[in-house]
């Protein structure tokens, strides 16, 4: 391995889903990595593609209706290739997964105690009161108030916020190196997603975890993140350290994403929206610049045919040529 | 954006305190649910008093005895001999309807636990897999369907020739089982995507755990009352079946075969002992199942409970 701090390795993986006979990528050529103690943000518009990309790591596709191609590169091992039970070695033990609403991934005819106790069952020999003792330390660690007495509870009776917190102790039970949080604040108020944030974060300097983080907010990517991946239609088309992508954002997407943030300052109270939407799967340009639809008024000549990553700084890489001139429409500001 | 969170902790407590631990369905929700509803609590009273009686009562009674032919009290009236009086054979009826409700209810209750099993594995099986195997078995489900199943049960119960209670419940469930796959998959298919069973896949559990310990209790509660409601209907079809003479042989008494003498207009009209109390019987018991089954499925929905 290069790198000995490199926990994942994602190379050039697809995702396709069959829609009728067809298979159609929803994620497109998609290589990143992943560090020890390193907090990566995967951004992008809803459809572009980042569920998938986590689920494709987890290995929770039904291959009847998806086809993976490609490497998620795990110690040497590929993962995509994995079959059941290996992939339950993993999982769990190895790579953790938080999801977006806390409500519906918790079983509602399980306690707590048994839902976190669940990896531990399969990945350990935690004798039953061992187990148990652990649940509580889990929960204690989440900061959930009570341990003993939620441990006993359903989902059902919890807040929104403590089930998020019981989703995070799940997925950090055994430890994982990896863990994946699919935009695990969506479905919280805004200072509940504050708590959560921290404690990610508070948990993941304790722990010197790799988390991919799936979001849609640039606030809570530029607070948490180390690197950022931004994503359109299912492949990457910018990728640089947070402050770097702040500072000097390259491809116009990114451009007209960090555009559409309010600004306090700003001296017209209009907000920028990007016209149209990401395209459906079936949809979607399969040649050329994928944001060029967006963007009608760059001419033709400033995308590339088949656009790839260049890197313009260091560990900057920015997808396609039309980033060099580009500019918002005019009057459009 | 200021959080205060001493005070998010006070709120979580008060939250906590309020809400005693009750899980979604359980004995504590369904026994509620019978008190709050008293029509429901009084057929369950009925049936328990009704099976153990016929049970406890078919204990003490000699099939041999009740089913010799003594013509001397041929459709001998009620007396102190005859409680409810005899048949065209003289034998007691009174003795021929505990045998006869123990018979319908144990087969009743044997094809609903054989064809629930059977529904149940492979209904799961096929809407947690999906894709090919979910193909093939429903595949064999839709023949299985098709098939015109009355007539194909009175067509086997004629040609087996040693006809027994035991035969009788395996041609029933060879029938039945169908519908409870079809019923089972589509809520296995419909449970088995939520996003709790991939939260279960990422921390490393297999399949059938999945399948058996997180899917099933989900279903389950659609299936309790899918099997009661199904008890019921059961009953009904083989004493409906054994009415129209495609049933158990007469020399096993049945609430079918009770019944199945009022197709003797002289029976019907003249002797309402004979077939009146097996018939009386049946409807008790169809409702007293029904209102226990309708209650159950209202614990199972917690939209739909009274208490
Ligand atoms: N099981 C599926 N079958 C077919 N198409 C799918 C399936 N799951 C997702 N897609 C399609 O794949 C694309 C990417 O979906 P995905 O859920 O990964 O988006 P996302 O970036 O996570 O969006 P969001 O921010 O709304 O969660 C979408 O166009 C979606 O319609
Ligand atoms: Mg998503």
């Amino acid at each position: 391995m290069e790198n000995e701090n490199q926990l994942l390795d994602i190379n050039h993986l697809h995702t396709g889903f069959r829609i009728k006979d067809d298979f159609y990528d929803a994620v497109d050529d998609v290589s990143i990595s992943l560090e020890k103690n390193e907090i990566l943000a995967i951004v992008g518009e809803s459809g572009c593609g980042k569920s998938t990309l986590a689920t494709t790591i987890m290995g929770l596709h039904d291959p009847n209706k998806t086809k993976v191609a490609g490497e998620v590169i795990y110690q040497d091992l590929n993962l995509v290739d994995l079959n059941e039970e290996l992939y339950n070695k993993i999982r769990g033990n190895d790579i953790g997964m938080i999801f977006q609403d806390p409500l519906s991934a918790l079983n509602p005819l399980m306690r707590i105690q048994d839902q976190i106790a669940e990896s531990l069952i399969f990945h350990t020999k935690l004798s039953k009161e061992k187990r148990y003792e652990r649940v509580l330390e889990l929960l204690e660690q989440v900061g959930i108030p009570n341990p003993p007495r939620v441990a006993k509870q359903y989902p059902h009776e919890l807040s929104g916020g403590m089930r998020q917190r019981v989703m995070i102790a799940i997925a950090l039970s055994c430890k994982p190196p990896i863990i994946i949080a699919d935009e695990p604040t969506t479905a919280l108020d805004v200072t509940i997603q504050a708590q959560i944030l921290d404690l990610l974060k508070e948990l993941q300097e304790e722990n010197g975890t790799g988390i991919i983080l799936i979001t849609h907010d640039l606030g809570v990517v530029a607070e948490m993140a180390d690197r950022v991946a931004v994503m359109y239609a299912g492949q990457v088309v910018e990728e640089a350290e947070v402050g770097e992508l702040f500072n000097n954002p390259k491809h116009p997407y990114t451009r007209s994403l960090l555009n559409s943030i309010p600004q306090m300052d700003s001296e017209n109270d209009e907000l920028h929206v990007i016209d149209g939407v990401v395209p459906s799967l079936v949809k979607l340009p399969r040649k050329g610049c994928r944001f060029a639809a967006r963007i009608p008024w760059i001419a033709a000549e400033e995308h590339e045919e088949n656009p790839v990553m260049h890197e313009v700084a260091p560990n900057h890489f920015v997808r396609c040529t039309c980033y060099k001139n580009f500019h918002f429409e005019e009057g459009g500001e | 954006m200021a959080s205060n969170p001493n005070v998010e902790d006070v709120i979580e407590e008060t939250e906590l305190d309020s809400s005693s631990s009750n899980p979604p369905l359980g004995f504590k929700v369904i026994a509620r649910e019978f008190l709050k509803d008293k029509v429901a609590l009084t057929a369950l009273i009925v049936l328990v008093i009704l099976l153990l009686t016929v049970f406890i009562g078919a204990m003490f009674i000699d099939q041999k005895e009740v089913m010799r032919v003594s013509l001397l009290n041929k459709f001998a009236p009620p007396s102190s001999e005859f409680l409810l009086g005899a048949d065209s054979g003289g034998r007691s009826i009174l003795g021929q309807l505990f045998l006869g409700a123990r018979n319908s209810i144990m087969i009743g209750f044997s094809i609903t636990v054989i064809t629930s099993f059977v529904g149940v594995t492979l209904g799961l099986i096929a809407g947690y897999f999906g894709g090919v195997i979910d193909n093939i078995i429903m595949r064999i489900v839709d023949f299985v369907m098709i098939l015109p199943t009355y007539m194909m049960i009175i067509v086997l119960i004629t040609i087996v020739p040693s006809f027994t209670v035991f035969t009788f419940i395996l041609i029933m469930s060879l029938f039945m089982w169908a519908a409870k796959t079809r019923l089972v998959r589509s809520r296995a298919l419909s449970e088995s995507r939520r996003d709790y069973v991939s939260a279960s896949k990422t921390m490393g559990t297999n399949n059938f755990v999945i399948m058996f310990r997180e899917v099933l209790p989900n279903i389950s509660s659609i299936i309790i009352v899918n099997m009661t409601l199904n008890f019921a209907a059961n009953i009904g079809i083989e004493t409906g079946l054994t009415f129209l003479g495609f049933g158990l042989p007469a020399s096993t008494p049945s609430l079918g075969t009770l019944v199945n003498y009022a197709r003797s207009p002289e029976v019907l009209s003249a002797r309402p002992w004979i077939w009146v109390p097996a018939s009386l019987l049946i409807l008790v018991l169809m409702l007293c199942i029904n209102y226990v089954g309708q209650a159950l499925r209202r614990a199972a929905d917690a939209k739909q409970r009274l208490g």
